[in-house]
């Protein structure tokens, strides 16, 4: 047994042949997963039971069960029944790449409207009392006061769950996409040199981590400037 | 739910399974965490680096591939070391037990890792100095002072990272330990109904998580027992 440092070197370009794939993967998923986690907020917040049920019923089972699980639901599960696979849906479920992409955008929706859901409770009550005082309107508090202030309170949690995102992103190989860990599973297969291949997938995974990690110090320092100490 | 009549036991013993590698992962998890925490607050830079380079890997690296590297990478390394004795030995890996509860109870305890040297970090300074100022023994002042209260703190995260655990154990069917979701894919391969036993698959993994939180709410209860009627 020999540990071939050259290997890492040549399988590196290929691995990032996926590198496109896992970038697309997460971005999507991200932005699709963010935009339904604030109708999530919403309806957790609101003073109605029949959408603060719903919403809470929903985070319980996205937070509750594996996710890949839950990409087994739809991208195996879904096509069980003939109406879906007749429907306008069925050009989308029928690709792994979408059922990927939904998968991860219903898992990190529970988790992101629950990060909000803390920034928003973490803002001062008195702030939004001054609001009502100067006769701010409700839409008025709500979009220059609670939302600036909750996001800079979540950014913290919300940088950890792009990390994570990342990471997700992997189980895509098993629904046969060739994203970083779907390349380094396929070139495993050829060469048998586990250990050379897929500590260089390791390796971009972790460069990647620094990245989003940089950029959201980068981002918090920028929302936190009035607070910085002279 | 006939159409699972024949895959009750499957799924029973799958369930078994998973509750296995929960208990094994959890137990490397919390060793590793500790053993982690410790070097990170020691005072040599040595350690202090190594504990580093672990959570920094661990918690950066997907779950999945932590996973294959450890499953067949040992595969190679135990087929290396068998032929040295054995050349007619062809193959020989860890089994899928092991490697996966090894593998998650590694990448939980970079976690746990982070989660206990903030709790430690937390128990106020005076108290450990009042434990010394009573001249109680490095070993006690541990015991009975550390831990009590850096457990307090640390135990919502634990929660979350046991959590963890339970949900990473859906990963390891994927190098072929027979737990639920392994059982699933066998049972639709003649039955024909993904739909139905994937979500069985989800519901018995939500009963599970469901359990963990409902204990961990308690236990956080009884930690903080002695705040009560003080906010």
């Amino acid at each position: 047994m020999s540990f071939d440092f050259a290997l890492i070197a040549t399988s590196l370009p290929k691995i990032l042949q996926g590198l496109g794939l896992t970038l697309n993967l997460l971005v999507v998923s991200t932005l699709l997963g963010l935009l339904l986690a604030v109708g999530i907020l919403l309806m957790r917040l609101s003073q109605h039971a029949w959408l603060v049920w719903p919403a809470k019923a929903y985070i319980y089972f996205f937070r509750g069960t594996p996710l890949l699980v839950q990409l087994f639901i739809i991208y195996y599960g879904l096509p069980q029944f003939g109406l879906l696979r007749h429907s306008f849906l069925w050009p989308l479920l029928r690709e792994p790449y979408w059922c990927s992409v939904i998968a991860l955008a219903l898992n990190t929706a529970a988790y992101v409207s629950e990060i909000l859901r803390g920034g928003v409770l973490g803002v001062d009550k008195g702030l939004i009392e001054a609001g009502k005082a100067l006769g701010l309107t409700k839409f008025q508090r709500a979009s220059r006061i609670t939302t600036p202030l909750a996001v800079r309170l979540a950014l913290p949690a919300y940088s950890n769950e792009i990390v994570s995102m990342l990471k997700s992103t992997a189980l895509a190989s098993t629904v046969t996409l060739m994203e970083m860990t779907g390349v380094a599973r396929t070139i495993v297969a050829d060469t048998f040199a586990p250990y050379e291949i897929f500590i260089a997938a390791t390796i971009i995974y972790l460069v990647l981590v620094w990245f989003i990690q940089t950029a959201f110090t980068l981002i918090e320092g920028y929302a936190n400037r009035h607070v910085r100490k002279g | 739910m006939s159409l699972l009549d024949g895959w009750w036991d499957d799924f029973f013993f799958g369930l078994l399974t998973v509750l296995q590698v929960f208990a094994v992962a959890l137990a490397i998890a919390v060793a590793l965490g500790l053993l982690g925490a410790s070097a990170k607050l020691s005072n040599s830079r040595l350690l202090r680096a190594l504990a580093q380079v672990y959570t920094v890997v661990f918690r950066g690296a997907p779950e999945l591939l932590v996973l294959l590297l450890f499953y067949f990478g040992m595969a190679l390394t135990l087929t290396w070391f068998v032929q040295l004795f054995d050349p007619s030995v062809k193959f020989i890996d860890l089994p899928p037990f092991w490697a996966g509860s090894i593998a998650i109870g590694l990448i939980v305890g970079a976690y746990m890792t982070e989660t206990f040297r903030g709790a430690f970090l937390g128990v106020d300074r005076g108290h450990i100095e009042a434990a010394r100022a009573l001249s109680l023994n490095p070993y006690q002042v541990f015991w009975y002072v550390r831990v009590p209260q850096m457990w307090r703190l640390a135990l919502p995260n634990f929660g979350n990272h046991m959590l963890s655990i339970m949900k990473d154990t859906a990963l390891i069917s994927i190098i072929g330990l027979e737990e639920i979701l392994f059982v699933a894919k066998m049972a639709n391969s003649v039955v024909h109904r993904p739909f139905l036993l994937y979500v069985t698959v989800a519901m018995i993994y939500l009963a599970m998580t469901t359990v963990i939180t409902l204990v961990v709410g308690q236990l956080e209860v009884r930690a903080n027992r002695h705040l009560r009627g003080t906010r």
